[in-house]
């Protein structure tokens, strides 16, 4: 590596120290507790897989570099130099965690590897040796915020495509809008993802609870996060932030997405909109009656996947099962102590990246699928993308034999027509 | 020799001071000048008050008793007595009412503090030489490990004998003479404590435990004063 990369990293590297980071960097006494907090170390039994073990891998970088000791005596430490093969240690470190933050639970101190990890997906930027795909996939996003009004056509019709889709799970009178987008004086703004499993039920059950809403016309998820750029990040939440200030929207309610929920909300107290996730929104129009369940509508028993990023680090964790209690009496938890839940294994971009991470979801995530058989459940249901996705993935290959689903779908197909229109 | 034990026993223990106070003052700045964090690091389901929990979690260390109790018992262990340790050396420099609400005899415990406290060193030690928690461990750990060990064994050993060999020359009112000497600034190092047979220990005690107060602010043991704000930001 030229000096001049090294020093353009460096300067990266002191862009991340803030007073949290420097905390994160200077405490761990590498006393072993987070040995079994790793769901990928649980599954597969490498070191390199422990917490403590990836922190030290960003942490003898910052002895090396930003701490006198580094010159006076690098080796009490185990300093190391910033090279190529220490990037490929950062890429190995920080793509095969996936920032569910399990970890943060057993340290004694509460280091936040997420955060460590951070600047390891910042140096790979730097370096231009993050995985391409989830930095194209940013720049999508980012460009279609700037060009929104050559693209406003083509969503409109799509849209408007889904709406017999909506209306066989909740018909409305007619006249009425199904979907309605660009709405000003909405009171809630539905931020979905790319695809009309994220939008149909959601839409469904939006008009069921006669909400006054209106559909983002920009999909939920930040790639920015997933790659680990701030400036990436920003402008792809920006895109929302202005569309909600614009539509003067009291709520932005984030569809089932861990990522894009956990960033979105980090961010309400400087906004003059509220940030839900769309789990909470279901369980609030069932606590206020707006809507009903028919629980005969949910067959066997059901277990619930908490997303990391929504649940551990976003707080969503009785809603859930609110929800669920309304619509079955048969659930089983899939861990007493949902804190203490394992990720499922594709956070962090990793089911993003598809087919090339696919080896390694698999092999990463066994206790996640040993987890899911244990509980007996032939329904695994979930709030976000991702994790749909991965248990998907973990459903064919471990041959769980479960019925993966969403959420807020099993809300929409179990919806009361008839007692509603009666009131 | 003589001369070795003043430098040791004087100008060292000035030195180790005031690269600890000022050296742990300067670094404690660096880092809480820095930025906070824009945005929260909590972790849920949240409990209130943050601050009393981020205490709890902070002093009882509930993660590690739920997921290491063996461990946990010999933490407790360790940092308890090293708070009774620390005590017994402030009692050295003066008698002080406040302490004596229990009545005592000068270092609690009659020898056994030191004790449990070496056997808990020696633990930490020890379970770094085994997987994973070796492959964690960085030399830095196994330094500052053995470096308290050398000084908790010699430290403990001048109790040892006198509580129970009956050994009294080196006596409180000695140690006395020199610490509160060091403490004003007018050093003075009584006959007893240079010229006896146990002289030697209260030489190496005092090296190594100068050593390692000059370690303290560039190392790991800086968790002492962060745990706490560390645990403030995951209870939020």
């Amino acid at each position: 590596m030229d000096m001049k990369t090294r020093d353009i990293l460096l300067e990266l590297f002191q862009s991340k120290l803030n007073q949290a980071m420097k905390f994160y960097l200077e405490t761990c006494t590498r006393c072993g507790v987070c040995v079994e907090a790793c769901h990928v170390y649980a599954s597969m039994g490498q070191v390199r897989y422990i917490a403590a073990y990836r922190h030290e891998i960003v942490r003898r970088i910052y002895k090396k570099y930003f701490k006198a000791r580094g010159k006076v005596w690098p080796s009490v430490g185990e300093s190391k130099e910033l090279s190529e093969m220490a990037l490929e240690e950062l890429y190995e470190a920080a793509y095969s965690c996936t920032g569910c933050r399990r970890c943060m639970v057993y340290c004694p101190f509460g280091v936040d590897t997420q955060m460590l990890m951070s600047i390891a997906k910042l140096l790979l930027i730097g370096a231009k040796a993050e995985p391409e795909i989830l930095s194209m996939l940013a720049d999508t996003s980012i460009e279609k915020g700037k060009s929104l009004d050559i693209l406003k056509d083509g969503f409109l019709t799509g849209v408007k495509r889904l709406e017999s889709e909506v209306v066989k799970k909740w018909q409305m009178e007619s006249g009425k809008t199904v979907i309605p987008v660009d709405k000003e004086g909405a009171d809630l703004l539905y931020v979905a993802l790319a695809g009309a499993h994220s939008i149909i039920p959601a839409a469904a059950v939006f008009n069921a609870a006669g909400e006054n809403w209106t559909l983002s016309f920009f999909e939920a998820v930040n790639f920015g996060a997933f790659v680990g750029d701030p400036t990436k990040t920003k402008l792809i939440l920006d895109r929302i932030v202005n569309e909600a200030n614009r539509l003067k929207v009291k709520e932005v309610c984030i569809c089932e997405c861990g990522t894009a929920y956990r960033v979105m909300k980090q961010m309400e107290d400087s906004q003059p909109f509220s940030v839900s996730s769309l789990t909470e929104v279901h369980a609030r129009y069932i606590r206020e009656g707006r809507i009903k369940l028919d629980k005969s509508k949910v067959s066997g028993t059901v277990t619930y996947h908490d997303p990391c990023q929504i649940a551990r680090n976003g707080g969503i964790i009785d809603e859930p099962r609110y929800i669920l209690s309304h619509l079955t009496d048969n659930f089983n938890e899939l861990i007493k102590d949902p804190v203490m839940n394992y990720c499922c294994g594709g956070g962090g971009g990793l089911v993003a990246l598809g087919e090339e991470t696919l080896d390694f979801r698999m092999k990463s995530a066994r206790v996640k699928a040993e987890q899911v058989k244990a509980t007996g459940a032939n329904i695994l249901s979930t709030a976000c993308e991702n994790c749909h996705t991965q248990l998907s993935d973990l459903n064919n290959h471990y041959k769980l034999g479960v019925d993966v689903r969403y959420l807020s779908s099993m809300v929409a197909d179990a919806l009361v027509q008839e007692e509603i229109e009666t009131q | 020799m003589e001369t070795l034990y003043y430098i040791v026993l004087v100008p060292m223990v000035y030195l180790a001071f005031a690269v600890f106070i000022f050296g742990t003052m300067g670094r404690l700045v660096k880092i809480f000048m820095a930025p906070a964090n824009p945005v929260t690091l909590q972790i849920f389901p949240e409990k209130r008050p943050g601050w009393l929990w981020a205490l709890h979690d902070t002093f009882l260390f509930p993660t590690v008793r739920k997921h290491k109790p063996i461990l946990w018992v010999a933490l407790m262990l360790f940092h308890i007595c090293f708070a009774l340790l620390l005590i017994g050396h402030i009692e050295l420099i003066r008698e002080f009412a406040l302490f004596q609400v229990v009545s005592h005899e000068i270092f609690l415990g009659r020898g056994f503090i030191g004790l449990i406290l070496s056997i808990c060193i020696l633990y930490f030690l020890f379970r770094r030489f085994v997987s994973p928690v070796r492959e964690l461990s960085v030399p830095e750990d196994y330094y500052l490990l053995i470096l308290l060990f050398l000084t908790v064994l010699f430290g403990s050993e001048m109790d040892w004998a006198r509580n129970w060999y009956g050994y009294d020359i080196m006596s409180v009112e000695a140690y006395r003479e020199y610490l509160s000497g060091l403490f004003s600034l007018q050093p003075e190092i009584p006959y007893e404590i240079t010229d006896s047979g146990h002289s030697f220990m209260l030489v190496l005690h005092v090296f190594f435990a100068n050593l390692f107060l000059m370690f303290f602010p560039f190392s790991q043991i800086m968790h002492s004063f962060l745990s706490l704000p560390m645990n403030k930001l995951r209870r939020g």
